[in-house]
């Protein structure tokens, strides 16, 4: 092979590379953005919000809220009946709660949600059992819930318990909350909470918080603010809503929001990064696609001096029989062998760059199985090896023309 | 087989009106000073030029009719080339030059080889069918250039000098060939030359001058 061509080749093989390498250093960022974020609550809960605007005419209004709509039990039936839905649920929170265990004090928060609904919902738990619909004193724990910040001198630590969440299955905990009355005097109230379960990681709230029965946490929060509830005016500032599959979500969505709630879903956050990383995918591609256009740039010129060396050769085909397709598909065939081969080179050398990428950032910032900054994913592969033949074979198109409408006699005098 | 050639004025004049028969299995020598418009003549007749007026027909088909690709097909099929340079390419061996022509024919390779090698015993070089044309002398050059000029089984055979950078002896050996080949074969020869040698061997001798046939003898 000529040293020409190898160095073309090697232009082609640059040009792939460098897309593929910038291409999969998008994909991996897009990768563990999304891997991370599916960690993150089930793809199939939304959560619901009373319209935000609503809320902020709530407060500020003093409850002038007639054409709102409101997340009352009312709206939650509405929610249930949408196609798609297996459960709603309330969300009640309260905050402030304490619990001693081994003689360590944690801060806790309640999520209550209605346990009438707890089995369609799709909380899963590690260890122990969910509670059934009728034990209202039962809780859930989250499994980071007594992960606590202690204070060590001036910066605030997280720091592990030694206790952990499954140890306290089958036990009461109390729990202490406090409130601050008329008199400006401290008043406790305890409350007994059996522990049934352990819940898997939702990546959300729910992980650091004690799950409960909404009546139970409303009651308290009653307590707590001293004031009832008027559930059926201000509504609950939240409800998830759990649906079939991942399939439905959208169409979910739309229709809750024409009910006029916020709705927020991963599949959103899924979504409007999915176009993000697009936009990445394709700037980055370009940034490698100058190297590549270089790189044709590169296969013109060889094919051309090529032509300049081989009219002789040409004019002799020619003479002896070769017709003008003949001709051009031989310098088209040999154009995009040199993409081909540039594009395969290309391919194995990303592949080794990717490794190495991956290998180095593992380095610097550490983390248990690997760090993926650079994703090669089999459709990029295919995309660059189709690619750069396709670039050889343009890019030998006009040469090619230009070989094979030589006139023969011409060609053949030349020296 | 009935040749028909009118060729009219062209802008230079070149060939001034030019009208020959030729036989099927005939020799023929075209003889002339430099620049007399024999060698374009040959051109024209093998299709690589066309004719600015007038007719060139080969049995059934007008040449000077036919489009660049037909006459990629014709050439081909019906004519086989040999130049006084002899034009082989060198990057091939003997055995591949000589393959060439048929690899455009759509001949398989196997049927490709073989056939080559039976044209290369009819020039007596089997031996050096290894060989790239710069490990072979000028007179084996030429008789690879032959041995691809036949391997189609041409009817006719357009030679351009094909003993002009050939020194005398390796010339008759050449010539001696050609004379063979046009005996046992029945091919056509029209040979361009300057060497009155090599006329001997020609049933018709055409003498040019001016883009004019001065004279037309058959021996």
């Amino acid at each position: 092979m000529k040293f020409r061509t190898i160095l073309t080749i090697i232009g082609v093989v640059i040009g792939t590379s460098s897309i593929i390498v910038m291409v999969s250093i998008g994909n991996g960022a897009q990768k563990s953005i999304t891997d991370e974020l599916s960690g993150i609550g089930s793809v199939t809960t939304l959560q619901v919000y009373q319209d935000l605007s609503s809320m902020g005419m709530t407060s500020m209004g003093g409850g002038k809220t007639d054409d709102k709509a409101i997340l009352n039990d009312d709206a939650i039936k509405d929610l249930k009946k949408i196609d798609g839905v297996v459960a709603v649920t309330p969300v009640v929170n309260l905050s402030g709660g304490e619990i001693e265990v081994d003689r360590e004090q944690y801060g806790v928060s309640l999520m209550g949600v209605d346990y009438a609904v707890l089995e369609d919902m799709r909380y899963v738990t590690t260890s122990g059992k969910k509670p059934g619909a009728n034990d209202e004193n039962s809780v859930i724990l989250g499994k980071d819930v007594l992960t606590s910040f202690t204070y060590t001198g001036a910066s605030t630590q997280l720091t592990e318990s030694e206790v952990k969440p499954e140890d306290l299955i089958g036990q009461n905990i109390t729990m202490t909350i406090k409130r601050t009355n008329a008199n400006g005097e401290e008043e406790m109230k305890t409350q007994k909470l059996k522990v049934t379960g352990v819940l898997e990681s939702t990546g959300g709230n729910e992980d650091y918080s004690i799950i409960a029965d909404y009546n139970l946490v409303t009651e308290l929060n009653e307590w707590q603010t001293g004031k009832k509830a008027n559930v059926k005016k201000q509504g609950y500032s939240q409800a998830l809503v759990t649906v079939e599959d991942s399939a439905v979500v959208n169409a979910v969505t739309t229709e809750v929001e024409a009910m006029q709630f916020t709705v927020f879903s991963m599949q959103q956050i899924l979504d409007s990064m999915g176009s993000v990383f697009q936009m990445l995918q394709i700037l980055l591609g370009g940034i490698g696609g100058v190297a590549l256009l270089v790189a044709c740039i590169g296969i013109v010129n060889t094919m051309t001096m090529s032509i300049y060396e081989r009219t002789k050769e040409i004019g002799i085909m020619k003479v002896i029989g070769a017709s003008i397709s003949d001709i051009r598909n031989m310098f088209i065939a040999e154009s995009t062998m040199i993409g081909l081969i540039g594009g395969l080179v290309g391919i194995v050398i990303s592949l080794v760059l990717s490794l190495l990428i991956n290998f180095i950032a593992g380095f610097f910032i550490g983390g248990e199985g690997g760090v993926t900054i650079s994703f090669i994913t089999p459709g990029l592969v295919i995309f660059a090896l189709v690619f750069s033949a396709l670039v050889g074979l343009l890019s030998g198109v006009r040469p090619a023309i230009k070989a094979a409408n030589l006139s023969s006699l011409d060609a053949i005098r030349s020296e | 087989m009935h040749k028909d050639f009118k060729l009219g004025k062209e802008d230079i004049n070149i060939l001034k009106g030019i009208n020959l028969d030729i036989e099927q299995g005939e020799m023929v020598a075209l003889l002339g000073p430099s620049g007399s418009g024999k060698s374009t003549f040959l051109n024209v007749l093998g299709g690589l030029v066309p004719p600015t007026s007038g007719n060139i027909m080969i049995r059934d088909y007008r040449i000077s009719e036919m489009t660049e690709n037909e006459l990629c097909l014709f050439r081909r099929e019906h004519l086989g080339f040999i130049f006084q340079s002899y034009n082989l390419i060198s990057t091939m061996t003997a055995m591949e030059n000589v393959a060439l022509a048929l690899t455009f024919a759509g001949v398989k390779k196997e049927i490709r080889k073989e056939r080559a090698i039976e044209a290369l015993e009819v020039v007596g070089l089997v031996d050096r069918m290894g060989h790239k044309p710069s490990e072979l002398s000028g007179g084996q050059q030429q008789r690879v250039s032959i041995a691809r000029a036949l391997v189609n089984h041409p009817e006719i055979i357009l030679a351009d000098e094909p003993t002009g950078n050939l020194d005398s002896k390796t010339s008759a050996d050449i010539m001696e060939m050609i004379y063979r080949l046009n005996r046992e074969e029945n091919q056509t020869f029209v040979i361009v030359t300057h060497d009155p040698d090599t006329t001997k061997y020609c049933t018709k001798v055409i003498h040019m001058q001016d883009g004019l046939i001065e004279s037309e003898v058959s021996q």
